[in-house]
């Protein structure tokens, strides 16, 4: 087993679990410490993409920005900490049956889809390309994304404001 | 076509884009209790978006933005539904008690930017655009929904509505990135040419695909299965917000289902030529016909039991949805044709019975259909057009809704006789949507005592009313100009009855 491999087999576990941690825990600060290894675990599937652009932006937005947003929103709340989250579900047999049932049916359909293949290249930096690409292939999503930015802002503020 | 020269191509949403900025920096400048103004100057910018597009004949399909939208007649005709209900709800908002006392500034301009989303979903060929667009008309939905802070049941809608949005964006996503593992583009037109070539071993993830993305595009029509938020945000959301979301990005929605599966998954020239085939191996056609079905009788069914108007015109909202539904798995420029005239019908009779919940909640204080009793009496002008609502949504004649339907039925019985079955339950089906509807003109009738106080609703109000039943009515008796104008907009060539 070549080096790369274990790295990706260590990277893939440590995603796995620790978003296995974020679902189960019973504590939220528990779930969104998890949440934090889920992330960095992405980012590193993203280097073995050769995404590079991307791992850095996961690791800059979601890491750096949403996570600590998420665990001062955790941390300002009160008394959030000691609330028993309930995760009891019913129907637990059946609907463990479906989801089971969902996993070999995807499972099995991405081992028989005949995916399309490009031919292996020596990768070259991304952040050229994607520049390229927003700004030429992709230019209209990427003023439309900003009309979707302001609404979004729009919004925020609405939901922040005093309720007169 | 290259960025530059597609820009005058895009006319009609760039008026749509600066009415949103126009209208942002408005609302800075006036005071709260003067916020309603936004309102006339979104209306002012709807009107101008409507003349340009007015002015745009495209005569076939044009991609611009190298190959990231289109613009044909198609899409032409959605933009023009979106415009003109974003219109009558701009002015039904500016009449509605519910929304007096709060800032409305940023309503308004969020309305004029969902435009700017559902015009973007009718004319999508770009799986990113198509998942953007979604997510500007989601996004501004879920802020409307929520508008009226201080009432708990709007802040329920909101949540709920995210829930199942962010639920349903996700697995349309996955949906949509099996399309691009397979082909290694995100172009609709390049795919559909990828995707007949790659064979029968791809049938079942392209299967699996087609599930997917309906749960993305059904959540946006409120097809059956994936309707559940539906009852409760069209009932804790505003009402003006209610009708527009029934209404608008139902129609938004339809427009993408359409082009996207009869693209995708359809050879012969689809939407250009009079009939097309559906592509081997993905049975989408006996989903969409399944998900019509079911999607109009749970609407139907769920309708008969509802107490509150606006939980009942949810269901209702469902159930022709699903009738809606019936046009698109035809494959032919009929079916497609039904569905236009259907949609611009539907907005009429359903704005229209929406304002007048409105003019009955500002005046009698009440949802309820059990306190309409005796409305039919006090006020003979609101029962008359309620009636008048009522009979069209259910599809008697002489209203514009039996018109709509009957061509509906007519695009599937010249389908061919595997949507016979098909006809049989949408038939059915109105009958079943008479007994609900009928219940709320009864109650407006023969319930209650018989005082008169002859109420008229005040100008604006009682002139939307108006302007919602004439075309109702009217469209029932004559319709040959809708007609002609929907025939002649789309560039198809259908035999008129």
């Amino acid at each position: 087993m070549s080096g790369q491999l274990i790295i990706f087999w260590i990277v893939t576990l440590v995603t796995v679990l620790s978003a296995a941690t974020v679902v189960f825990s019973k504590n939220l600060i528990y779930s969104a410490v998890a949440l934090l290894f889920t992330l960095l675990g992405v980012a590193g599937l993203y280097v073995f993409l050769w995404a590079d652009f991307i791992a850095v932006t996961q690791i800059l937005i979601y890491v750096g920005g949403i996570l600590v947003l998420i665990i001062f929103g955790i941390m300002l709340t009160h008394r959030i900490t000691s609330v028993r989250l309930s995760h009891s579900s019913m129907q637990r047999g059946i609907g463990g049956a479906i989801v089971l049932m969902i996993f070999v049916g995807l499972t099995s359909m991405i081992f028989r889809a005949p995916w399309y293949r490009v031919a292996a290249v020596e990768p070259q930096e991304t952040v050229r390309q994607i520049g390229r690409l927003l700004m030429v292939d992709y230019l209209l999503p990427f003023e439309v994304a900003s009309v979707l930015l302001l609404a979004a802002l729009m919004g925020a503020a609405l939901l922040s404001r005093k309720v007169n | 076509m290259g960025n530059i020269q597609s820009i005058s191509y895009f006319l009609p949403e760039l008026m749509v884009i600066a009415t949103v900025v126009v209208a942002l920096i408005a609302d800075l400048v006036y005071s709260d209790r003067n916020s309603y103004k936004v309102g006339y100057l979104v209306i002012a910018g709807l009107v101008v978006a409507s003349f340009t597009l007015w002015l745009s004949l495209p005569e076939e399909t044009t991609p611009i933005f190298l190959n990231t939208i289109v613009v044909d007649p198609f899409s032409r005709i959605f933009k023009f539904v979106f415009l003109l209900a974003t219109f009558i709800v701009v002015l039904m908002s500016m009449n509605s008690d519910e929304l007096k006392g709060v800032r409305t500034g940023e309503y308004y301009t969020l309305m004029a930017a969902m435009v700017l989303g559902m015009s973007l979903m009718a004319s999508s060929v770009d799986l990113i655009m198509v998942y953007l667009s979604i997510e500007i008309v989601s996004i501004i939905s879920f802020i409307l929904a929520g508008y009226l802070r201080a009432q708990v049941r709007s802040n329920e809608a909101a949540l709920k509505y995210v829930i199942y949005g962010a639920f349903s964006s996700g697995l349309m996503l996955y949906g949509l990135s099996l399309l691009y593992g397979l082909t290694g583009t995100t172009k609709l037109f390049q795919l559909s040419g990828s995707i007949s070539s790659l064979g029968p071993g791809s049938n079942l993830t392209l299967t699996v695909s087609t599930i997917l993305m309906l749960a993305g595009f059904g959540y946006k029509v409120a097809i059956v299965p994936f309707h559940f938020w539906t009852p409760d945000v069209y009932e804790g959301a505003p009402t003006p917000v209610t009708a527009y979301l029934s209404v608008a990005p139902k129609a938004a929605g339809f427009a993408l289902l359409i082009r996207f599966f009869n693209t995708l998954f359809g050879t012969g020239q689809p939407l250009n030529s009079p009939v097309w085939q559906a592509m081997e191996g993905v049975p989408w056609q006996d989903i969409l016909m399944v998900l019509a079905a079911v999607t109009m009788t749970v609407g139907n069914l769920v309708a008969i039991q509802q107490k509150n108007i606006k939980r009942l015109l949810a269901y209702s909202s469902i159930a022709h949805a699903g009738y809606i539904l019936m046009g698109v798995p035809v494959l032919s420029q009929e079916g497609v044709y039904a569905i236009v005239f259907y949609i611009i019908v539907y907005l009429f009779m359903q704005l229209g019975a929406f304002s007048l919940a409105i003019v009955v909640s500002n005046r009698y204080g009440t949802e309820i259909i059990e306190e309409y009793s005796g409305i039919g009496w006090k006020s003979p002008y609101l029962g008359f057009f309620m009636a008048v609502f009522m009979f069209s949504l259910t599809g008697i004649p002489p209203t514009a809704g039996f018109i709509g339907k009957m061509y509906l039925f007519a695009a599937l019985i010249n389908g061919g006789s595997q949507f016979y079955w098909l006809a049989i339950i949408g038939v059915l089906n109105s009958v079943i949507s008479l007994y609900y509807y009928m219940r709320v003109v009864k109650v407006m009738y023969f319930q209650g005592g018989r005082e008169k106080d002859l109420y008229v609703p005040g100008g604006m109000s009682a002139a939307i009313v108006l302007a919602m039943a004439i075309p109702s009515i009217y469209f029932g008796v004559r319709w040959s100009f809708l007609a002609d104008w929907v025939n002649s907009s789309l560039k198809f060539f259908i035999a008129g009855f």
